[in-house]
């Protein structure tokens, strides 16, 4: 019982310890701080919010929404289902581009992009999944030729994780640098393709893509190495010598 | 007494300090084990976490691939496995009465200072550097608070701790004025006001 003696109560009990100068600056700082997080979620939450715009497909963009590019009559079909702000897609990219150009240039494989959007909810409420996606679509439309290599460069410069993402002079600016004519970049930031670029998202997880990226050989879900030069290139060499 | 009095009393009585320290541990224990069993996945086979997945929450498990996430060689949350039965241990003897000598609270608040600093370095990486949200190593964040909070309301209240003898009478008056749970209430809605600004969009959008 000694301890119960020691702990001083007395003081505790005091009648003038409650409402002291130092006491009230703490409460007031602690209401402030409360409206301060309400706040920030009340406009974080309005925010994210953007009328969507019509439905406008790309020119030969494929029913499950893909970007198809390369010869028709390649033997085998590359599926890839990426989104620009995933950072294991630029990983992806990074070891198999070269490879992927040299299978598309030679007639082996005929790649369709599916650009999604899923991951726009780390852009910090700029929506940078939908805007590269968009650009990608745009382009796509308007300068087939040129999608492989804007995809290249908008995962070369590709922004972190929980970032702003690159604004859209910079998308504008790797656009030109990628060789996408002025007149095409200068509409890439019209959202054109905005709504194309969500339907073809919520139609890619429909289908049973749990994430990004997925790559399909000929329709077939590719369980290899995804991240080293080679194996996916063996994998569609032996399926186009199957055909 | 008025209702204030009786809260102010239940706030300094030692069932409730040591409960919140006993509550608060167990908490952190939790998420240790949850990381830890992460990473132990996560190690027998990288591939699992190579992905954005659709449920993906807060990032694509960049945090536990992040350098920081095993500062000594091992993975972080082994730490935690390790030190919260100790403060488990404490609370749950300090509950039942038993005082520990002078020496023991001390070096219990040094080292518990130490993992404080630890847990906020890891904070400030995840939200400045790795740019990632993990909700328990969040968790981990606050429940750490809370145990140092008690730890150092206790030692300061006891004068447990080697402090000029200036500072012991004002610092014990502040506590009995509970300024304390100002302080703490503030550091937790400053955590609370960081995490929302940097990961509004993402949590309510």
């Amino acid at each position: 019982m000694g301890r119960q003696a020691r702990k001083g109560r007395p003081v505790i009990a005091g009648p003038s310890a409650g409402l002291n100068p130092v006491m009230i600056g703490g409460l007031v700082v602690i209401v402030a701080l409360v409206a301060a997080i309400g706040f920030m979620v009340v406009r974080a939450s309005g925010g994210g919010s953007t009328a969507a715009g019509p439905l406008v497909a790309p020119n030969g963009a494929t029913a499950s929404g893909a970007l198809p590019i390369g010869r028709e009559s390649a033997p085998v079909t590359v599926e890839i289902y990426l989104d620009y702000m995933c950072p294991y897609c630029g990983r992806f990219e990074k070891a198999n581009s070269a490879e992927i150009d040299k299978l598309v240039a030679d007639g082996t494989a005929r790649v369709e992009l599916h650009p999604l959007n899923f991951l726009d909810r780390f852009s910090q409420g700029t929506r940078y999944s939908t805007r590269a996606a968009n650009a990608v679509a745009t382009v796509a439309d308007k300068a087939p030729g040129q999608v492989l290599a804007l995809n290249r460069v908008l995962f070369d410069n590709q922004p972190e994780e929980n970032s702003t993402g690159l604004t859209d002079t910079r998308i504008a600016e790797l656009a030109l640098q990628a060789g996408v004519p002025q007149a095409v970049v200068d509409v890439l930031d019209d959202g054109i393709h905005s709504t194309w670029v969500t339907q073809s998202n919520d139609a890619a997880f429909a289908s049973g893509v749990t994430g990004t990226p997925t790559i399909k050989i000929n329709g077939q879900k590719y369980e290899g190495d995804l991240y080293t030069a080679g194996p996916l290139t063996a994998a569609v060499t032996s399926a186009a010598g199957e055909q | 007494m008025t209702t204030l009095a009786r809260i102010r009393r239940l706030r300094h009585s030692d069932a409730w300090i040591f409960g919140t320290m006993l509550f608060s541990a167990c908490l952190s224990l939790l998420a240790s084990f949850v990381l830890s069993i992460d990473a132990v996945v996560l190690a027998a086979d990288p591939g699992t976490a190579l992905s954005c997945d659709i449920n993906t929450v807060i990032s694509c498990g960049t945090v536990a691939q992040s350098w920081q996430a095993q500062l000594f060689g091992f993975p972080n949350a082994f730490l935690g496995l390790v030190a919260e039965p100790v403060v488990i241990t404490v609370a749950v003897a300090c509950l039942g009465g038993v005082r520990f000598p002078r020496w023991f609270m001390c070096a219990a608040q040094a080292v518990y200072t130490l993992g404080v600093l630890f847990a906020y370095w890891l904070f400030y990486e995840a939200m400045f550097h790795i740019g990632a949200l993990c909700p328990w190593c969040l968790l981990i964040t606050v429940s750490t608070t809370l145990v140092f909070a008690t730890l150092t309301h206790v030692n300061l209240r006891d004068g447990n701790l080697p402090l000029p003898s200036r500072w012991r009478a004002p610092l014990k008056s502040a506590i009995a004025a509970d300024l304390d749970a100002v302080v703490v209430t503030i550091w937790l809605l400053v955590l609370v006001l960081l995490v929302v600004s940097r990961y509004g969009t993402q949590l309510f959008a």
